[in-house]
């Protein structure tokens, strides 16, 4: 990407980054990830909570028992239905073990689960690009995908169509993508807005171009927000 | 009631409630007269907790295991201690600290308790 040269300069690139995926030289870390999974089979809400180690039932405001394991650190929703969700795993392969783990828990409670269906529902990343971003400037070209309301929310809002990606967008350069039901689609996304993000990159920095330069020539990565009538409308 | 009348499990409400078997036993009190005693306790005990007790502790643990199930909250812990602090008006002048391996505690919700619409 024509970004590369300019960021290395500043982002260092950690050693054992793949450059291929990760052309930015940052790579989006996991925080969240959402799974749910069918039991197959009805239980009684009540006896797990009777019986089952940090578990919370309040039927009056959820109706469904709330668990928690320590290893992988981890909130399960557990269902009559048999249903299941787990969340606040921090990968795949936690989210996995730690649902297996709560069937676990319900299968010596003596319950005859099985383990069907499982999918990754959510996936949450996080990144900091480690500069300051022109939110209001990203907001007015690329007006289509986002939504930046300061006085609601400090952070830029960005609906990007591919991948199906939300991203909160912060003044700080701190970057959070979700929405994602593929890792790479988090990777994608952040690889996408990157060299975006670097075209508004507030001024002061080595490699930020003036802020009057960037208004009149909109940056190459561009092109799809083209025909839009904001541009160059800020100021 | 059922829930106000937790506190007559406790050292004083136990002696309370011998004392009163005892005199019931020879005959010396009316049984009536001991049952509204022991009302007249358990408001007495929930009222001076409430707003006569100026105690203070702090506890710190590791928590094990909880719970939450009909309105009761069970905390298990391990490695716990209790920093009691003097209150008012006592000769401690020190503050007592107490440290257990495990520690269980049960905490009902005064309004919420089960027994409210038992």
């Amino acid at each position: 990407m024509a970004a590369e040269a300019g960021s290395s300069a500043v982002v260092p690139v950690e050693p054992d980054v793949d450059l291929t995926v990760h052309p930015s030289g940052i790579v989006p870390q996991l925080q969240n990830v959402v799974a749910t999974v069918n039991l197959e089979c009805k239980l009684d809400l009540k006896n797990i909570a009777l019986h089952a180690r940090n578990a919370e039932y309040n039927p009056k405001r959820f109706a469904a028992v709330i668990m928690r394991i320590r290893e992988p650190k981890s909130t399960a929703l557990i269902f009559h239905s048999g249903k299941m969700v787990c969340t606040g795993t921090k990968s795949e392969a936690e989210a996995r073990t730690a649902s297996r783990k709560y069937a676990k828990i319900l299968q010596k409670l003596s319950y005859s689960v099985s383990f069907k269906e499982f999918k990754i529902q959510n996936m949450v990343g996080s990144c900091d690009v480690k500069f300051p971003i022109r939110l209001e400037g990203l907001a007015s070209t690329h007006a289509m995908f986002c939504s930046y309301e300061p006085e609601l929310f400090p952070g830029l809002i960005y609906r990007m169509a591919d991948p199906k990606i939300v991203l909160l967008i912060f003044v700080s350069g701190k970057v959070v993508l979700t929405g994602a039901k593929k890792r790479e689609d988090i990777y994608r996304a952040f690889e996408s807005i990157y060299p975006v993000l670097q075209t508004f990159r507030k001024g002061g920095m080595i490699s930020a171009p003036e802020v009057p330069a960037a208004l009149p020539a909109p940056p190459p990565q561009q092109q799809q927000q083209a025909a839009l009538p904001m541009v160059g409308g800020l100021q | 009631m059922a829930c106000s009348a937790l506190y007559r499990q406790s050292k004083l409400g136990t002696s309370l409630v011998d004392a009163l078997d005892q005199l019931v036993e020879e005959g010396k009190l009316p049984p009536q007269l001991a049952l509204r005693i022991l009302d007249e306790y358990d408001t007495v005990v929930l009222d001076s907790l409430e707003n006569k007790v100026t105690a203070k502790a702090n506890m710190k643990g590791h928590l094990d295991i909880y719970r939450y199930c009909d309105n009761v909250w069970t905390f298990i812990l391990s490695g716990a201690t209790f920093r009691l602090a003097p209150t008012q008006g006592s000769s401690r002048r020190d503050e007592q600290e107490v440290r257990v391996e495990k520690c269980k505690i049960v905490c009902v919700d005064q309004k919420l308790a089960p027994g409210a619409d038992a």
